[in-house]
Parts: C-alpha cells; structure tokens; sequence
C-alpha cells in the first residue's frame, strides 16, 4: 500500500473514553513501587497511560496510518506531558488526538526511518485536562 | 524541601527492576509486545538476554522521584526522551536538579532537569519537568 505520508499531519483519530479505576490505579503504583498518593489522585502517568488505551484506535493501527507494520518494532523515542489539571480515578475522560507530523530521517548508522509525533489530549468534558505528544521512531527497511 | 536552583532531587533507586511487575504493567498499559514479558522473545528480537523493561515505566519512575523529592508540589509538565533499554534485574536511579523556580500568580515553578540511569550502565533516559507548588506550601525563595 502507498500512502503518501506528507498528507499526514492533521488527521484526527477517532475519539475514545477512558476511566482510570482506583483498582488499576493502585496497582499501577505498587508496580512502581512508589509511594501511595492521596485520596482520589491518579498516578500521573496514567497521562500517557489513559491516551494510549483510550483514543479509539490502537497502536497498530495508529502506525499502519503510516504504513508501519507495528511487528517491524517501532520505538517510543519521545514523551511530552502536560498538565492542566491532576488526574483523578474514577473520573470519565474523554480522548481526542490526532498525528502532528512524521519527518524522513536517513541516519548513517541507524538508515532510514521515520519519526512520527502524535498528540492526543484527555478531557473532562470540554475541559483539558492532559495532553500528551509522542514521538515514535518507524524503522524502515528498504529505503523509500 | 527547600526549592531553590541547585538543589538535588531524588535519589529513587529502583533496584531491582522485577519482571514480575513489568507482567503487571504490560496489563495496565495494554501493552502485549513479549519483549517485555519473555528473556526468549527478548533475545529473538536481538534485543539481549532479558525482558525490557516498557519505556513509560521507565519515566513514571522519575514522575514517582519527582512526588518523592517534592511531595507539595504536581507534575504540570515532563518531557523525557527514551535513550536507551532498561533490563528486568537492573538497578536504576531516578534523580533530577531544580534548575529555576519562577512565582505564578500564587504558586512556584520548579523547572528541573531529570534523568534515570542504570547502576554501571548508561542512562536511560534524560528530560525535563515543572512541578507547580501552591504558595502556602512552598517553602523559601518566596517573592519579595
């Protein structure tokens, strides 16, 4: 399949929602070993946590917009989080992203590849609470 | 603590990184890759001898540093770039410096400089991060 990868940016995925439980919760925060959190407060990872599981597309899918197969090992390179709000459990967000860009790199050791940034955003209502960018690198076997 | 530029965040030693939360988290984020679940499937991937560890484990270590070092405060804002593996039996170290603290409105901005490093090995991965600490519980370096 050719996809034309210049008309990227800009296509919004399908929304989603997502309830961080004050079960997985904790279980994500004994995972850590962290230590507990006050009453009613989600871990902030669940930033990047909640997108990822929440947007309405997975994570296959997202990198076949691409063109990527996700069995050719895509890798997360960067992470941006932001925060207009902390996260509560027990609180349905609404999810909502879309790509922001994918830039052609030919490195000399690493070839070719491609970096794919992604934001997706969670909101209460139609407040923002979390935003979240991705950069994910797409290795490329053969040179395009 | 006191926020003032200079001072050291952290330690957070994670020692060791236990596969079987790694199991854990792979659940949580609905992560299924088998890198992280299996040393065979690891290795298959050229990937080394044992599981990796998932990269947001990795930064929701330094979130937890961060809760840790300056329980008054929250994440508004981390941005980390992933530079390397982290292994199931790593130790790792989750550290990080005040690198400015600006007043806003009624609350300071820590901006810090984080990292998270492998005992005897790389680091990890290295990023930034702005805790919002409200006034009444900020301590020192209050505006005049």
């Amino acid at each position: 399949m050719v996809v034309d990868l210049a008309a990227l940016p800009g296509t919004r995925l399908p929304e989603g929602r997502f309830t961080i439980t004050a079960e997985e919760n904790a279980r994500l925060v004994r995972a850590l070993g962290g230590r507990g959190l006050s009453e009613g407060e989600a871990h902030p990872v669940w930033g990047y946590i909640a997108t990822q599981r929440g947007i309405g597309i997975d994570v296959a899918d997202l990198l076949a917009l691409a063109a990527f197969d996700i069995a050719d090992g895509p890798m997360l390179a960067s992470c941006m989080l932001t925060f207009a709000i902390p996260l509560r459990v027990n609180r349905e967000y609404r999810v909502e992203g879309e790509v922001v860009g994918v830039e052609r790199k030919d490195g000399r050791r690493a070839g070719m590849f491609d970096l794919l940034t992604v934001e997706e955003r969670l909101l209460e209502g139609e407040r923002l609470a979390a935003t979240v960018r991705n950069v994910f690198v797409l290795p490329r076997k053969e040179r395009a | 603590m006191t926020l003032k530029p200079g001072a050291e965040l952290g330690p957070r030693r994670i020692d060791p990184v236990d596969s079987e939360a790694m199991c854990t988290l792979a659940e949580i984020l609905g992560d299924p890759n088998p890198i992280h679940l299996d040393a065979a499937a690891a290795r298959a991937a050229g990937l080394g001898d044992r599981p990796v560890n998932q990269g947001p484990a990795n930064f929701g270590y330094v979130l937890d540093m961060l809760r840790s070092s300056i329980p008054e405060g929250h994440v508004v804002e981390l941005h980390v770039r992933l530079l390397g593996s982290v292994f199931a039996g790593d130790s790792v170290v989750a550290g990080g410096r005040i690198d400015s603290v600006d007043w806003v409105a009624d609350a300071a901005h820590a901006s810090c400089t984080v990292w998270l490093d492998v005992e005897d090995g790389q680091r990890a991965l290295t990023g930034t991060a702005v805790l919002k600490v409200p006034q009444a519980r900020a301590t020192p370096t209050s505006p005049a």
